[in-house]
């Protein structure tokens, strides 16, 4: 900082066709070896750390002496001439859209936050199954809810179906915790790929990315939530995840800008990305 | 397309042609200048690659047949500390950390780094500490005694590093040279901070700032809070072994848990200490060689400062087998998982980018290729690896070396050769070869996959990592065979770009400023740049300063 503000000020003050630089110093490097040798002493004999121990202290007093009472300065000349901004490749022809087109493809798309929405409503809806399955499993709407908050509560692990059913405050809190939470990671994670697949979010949301989260779930349960892994009816988990999906889906759709027609105007190749107008052989000769 | 004329400066003062050697190496050793600390750094960084390569073949050599005596036992343990305190402390962090010396204050338009003189002082630190953990093999056990480097892993647990089972210095060695090195990591990562908050041109917002002194700002704070419980865990060892304390000692009431969380609090972030640079060079070559504006800068930035903290907090995940109890492990099991989000984030971030450009492939492209599937690999076993009970099954075997290094070579090593092509030219005025090039890509690339596509194999099969030798029979003859061919392909491409390194120093084309066509501004300076950087301190108004300069008519400012 010191040397920043002061490099500045000097700019000012001085012609522009010097630039003031901080002088060359040896003392860092003397001081850098002081330590080392000190240290070293320690594994080989006391005598190198006496050693490093002297050139500490006179490294200290140089590089003081570096910065006060003045900072010292070289004076760089500068020659100042006209350089072009101009390229090799500056010939590439611009790729067959509009000639004042910023290469921003894809052009249009849902951004992350709209993820993070269909996220949030998604979850909501996801409660709608899950409640559902208690209801007619267990004739209990908390039965779900209580699963899910057994993944916090490691104590619950031996408890009775019966008690999975009553309703706990407890649990209610750290099951909206927990599925906020996680409704929310999952709407991000979505928002992320969207721009892969800008043309269908509803088969994006409804069926891949449920299908992903599930997938990775089944094969981590077994630690997350033991509770969960030993009672989880993967039918109906799969029917909530796609209900999650599906509204999640829903959602981002009504947040669609309209896609350009420059986009789904381009072949096939430039959207994949595999098209180059020119022959490699033009790049080697840079 | 037109050109604009800028004001550029011709420097000639610190040319070192014509110049008796001595005032060369006394320039070298005095200078405050980032670009040559940087070059220092990266110089000493790949001295240290070479030997740490080295240490690795010597013991794939070892485990390529079954009970092979190339090396003892002990040397084999040995080598596998050292190449791996090697490649952490004093190849990636330090090449790294060379790269951000060299391009954070050029890519944010200023003449130097915040505090010049620390950063010397820095750099020289590091390069001691190196120095010195390479002088076990000659003084491991005191002055002129037969030498002994340190054989207790890369994370030294406790109680191994206690005197009872590592008598003599050897361990000594290994943690005063970390302790040394992380004082000098901790001095550049203030002295990046600084530079990056302090000391950008006018005009350069945070939000038009580019991704790489982003990816190195969120890096040098985690260097910050991570290496430092180390640096404090390293003296208390000390403290162990010198003075009879017993921080880590069971014996006396220690604990050799606690051991195990300080070094991994710094273990983990770590990790991401040494991938964000990676991701860094990545988001600026991808769109340059897609020519296309990145995809998604402020999601881009947003997952790099969610990767930063969220890593902070999964530490545990390296200490299941340690048993911290169910609850311990679903918080680390999902806190794991959830650092899958921000990376998704990037990979997709880079997929629409690459999607619809003109995709040029250019060696550095190349490698970025190469790290993008390998690091979505990397990150698909690193979530197997994340579920506990499969890590229950899997930790301590061959898997877990193949994934780390899918990261740490598939990743990292790939994005760090990428870069290395794509800036030579700035850094020498030079062209790379791009046969040679394309060769060292080829045989770099079926190298690592000969060797770590096959690693995870025997990992599955049950054969545990850090051992020297195994029996014949148990079906991982030709496995370990095909491993270590790939090794040896890995060596010699390696040895290509040294080669061309040097050959194009000499006779490369002249690259002239900006032979990419690149759109940050340390491609409107010469290269090499002068020693000022700037003879004009540069004002931008958008994220691509050069594009506008370039198309002026269709500046990026009114997109923005
Ligand atoms: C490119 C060629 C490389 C090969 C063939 C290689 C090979 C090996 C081998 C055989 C081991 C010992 C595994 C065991 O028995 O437990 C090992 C360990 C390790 N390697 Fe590498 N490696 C390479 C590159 C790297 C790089 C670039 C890094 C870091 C940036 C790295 C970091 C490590 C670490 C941290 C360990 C653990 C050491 C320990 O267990 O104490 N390696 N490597
Ligand atoms: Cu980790």
């Amino acid at each position: 900082m010191q040397e920043a503000q002061s490099t500045q000020g000097h700019e000012h003050e001085h012609r522009s066709d010097t630039v003031i630089l901080p002088a060359p110093t040896p003392w860092p490097m003397v001081l850098a070896l002081g330590v080392a040798l000190m240290i070293t002493g320690m594994v080989t004999h006391w005598v190198i750390s006496l050693l490093g121990l002297i050139l500490t202290l006179r490294a200290i007093v140089g590089w003081f002496f570096d910065i006060f009472p003045h900072e010292l300065h070289v004076a760089v000349p500068v020659q100042t001439g006209v350089m072009k901004i101009s390229s090799t490749r500056t010939t590439r022809e611009q790729l067959p859209v509009s000639a004042s087109h910023r290469q921003m493809l894809p052009v249009e798309t849902f951004s992350v936050v709209s993820g993070i929405k269909g996220g949030i409503v998604g979850g909501l809806a996801m409660i709608v199954p899950a409640a559902l399955f208690g209801l007619l499993k267990y004739h209990s709407i908390w039965y779900a809810v209580n699963l899910l908050a057994a993944g916090g509560f490691v104590s619950w692990a031996s408890e009775t179906t019966a008690f999975l059913c009553q309703f706990h405050l407890e649990g209610l809190l750290a099951a909206t915790g927990i599925h906020a939470f996680t409704s929310v990671l999952i709407g991000l994670l979505y928002g992320a790929m969207l721009p892969m697949f800008p043309r269908k979010p509803i088969l994006t949301a409804g069926f891949v990315a449920p299908l992903l989260w599930t997938g990775i779930l089944y094969s981590a349960l077994g630690i997350i939530s033991p509770v969960l892994n030993e009672r989880i009816n993967w039918l109906w988990f799969v029917i909530s995840q796609i209900a999650f999906g599906l509204v999640c889906g829903f959602i981002v759709n009504l947040q669609v800008k309209v896609r350009t027609p420059q986009f789904r105007a381009l072949p096939f190749a430039v959207r994949a990305g595999i098209h180059s107008d020119q022959p490699l052989t033009k790049d080697d000769e840079l | 397309m037109t050109t604009t004329p800028v004001l550029e400066a011709v420097d000639e003062t610190l040319e070192t042609q014509g110049k008796p050697p001595l005032n060369v190496i006394y320039e070298w050793l005095t200078t405050v200048d980032h670009k040559k600390i940087g070059l220092m750094y990266i110089c000493y960084a790949l001295l240290f690659l070479v030997i740490g390569g080295f240490e690795a073949v010597l013991m794939r050599i070892q485990l390529a047949i079954p009970n092979n005596h190339f090396v003892s036992p002990q040397v084999f343990n040995q080598l596998f500390t050292m190449h791996g305190t090697t490649m952490v402390f004093f190849m990636g962090m330090p090449i790294l950390f060379g790269m951000g010396n060299y391009l954070v204050p050029l890519m944010i338009g200023a003449r130097d780094m915040a505090f010049p003189r620390l950063n010397a002082f820095s750099f020289w630190v590091s390069a001691f500490a190196g120095f010195l953990l390479y002088f076990s093999y000659i003084g491991g056990s005191g002055l002129y005694a037969a030498g002994s480097a340190p054989d207790v892993g890369w994370f030294a647990y406790a109680p191994l590093t206690s005197k009872v089972f590592s008598p003599g210095h050897s361990t000594d060695y290994w943690t005063l040279a970390v302790f040394l090195s992380g004082i000098g990591s901790i001095g550049t990562a203030l002295n990046i901070v600084t530079t990056i908050l302090c000391m950008r041109c006018k005009g350069m917002k945070m939000s038009r700032m580019p991704l790489l002194p982003w990816l190195y700002l969120v890096m040098s704070g985690l260097v910050f809070v991570a290496v430092s419980p180390l640096t404090a865990a390293q003296i208390m060892l000390t403290f162990d072994r010198y003075l009879g304390a017993h921080f880590f000692d069971t014996q006396a009431g220690g604990s050799a848990i606690l051991w195990m969380h300080f070094f991994w609090i710094f273990g983990h972030p770590e990790v991401y200490v040494l991938v964000l640079p990676a991701f860094a060079f990545a988001n600026e070559i991808i769109p340059v060689f897609s020519r296309k504006a990145m995809f998604g800068y402020p999601a881009m930035v947003a997952a790099s400062v969610a990767i930063g903290f969220i890593s902070l907090s999964v530490w545990a995940h390296h200490m299941f087998t340690a048993g911290l109890g169910p609850a311990g492990n679903t918080f680390f099991v999902f806190a794991t998982m959830v650092i899958s989000v921000p990376t998704g984030i990037k990979i997709f971030n880079w997929l629409a980018t690459i999607w619809g450009g003109k995709i040029i492939f250019a060696v550095p492209m190349m490698f970025m290729v190469g790290f993008l599937f390998q690091f979505l690999i990397a990150g698909l076993t690193g979530i197997m690896l994340a579920a506990a009970p499969f890590n229950w099954q899997l930790s301590a075997s061959y898997f877990v070396v193949a994934h780390f290094h899918y990261v740490l070579v598939g990743a990292i090593v790939f994005s760090l050769f990428g870069a290395f092509y794509y800036w030579y030219p700035k850094v020498t005025g030079k062209m790379m070869d791009e046969t040679l090039g394309k060769w060292h890509f080829w045989l770099f690339l079926i190298g690592f996959h000969l060797t770590f596509d096959f690693m995870h194999i025997p990992g599955i099969l049950g054969m545990p990592r850090r051992i020297y030798t195994y029996e014949d029979g148990r079906g991982w003859n030709t496995l370990n065979f095909i491993v270590g061919i790939g090794a040896i392909f890995q060596a010699v491409g390696t040895l290509i770009l040294v080669y061309n390194m040097i050959r194009s120093y000499y006779k490369g084309k002249e690259a002239g400023h900006d032979p990419w066509d690149a759109w940050t501004l340390e491609w409107s300076v010469p290269s090499p740049p002068p020693s000022y950087n700037f003879a004009i301190e540069p004002t931008v108004n958008s994220r691509r300063p050069l594009w506008d300069l370039k198309h002026p008519e269709d500046p990026d400012t009114d997109y923005e």
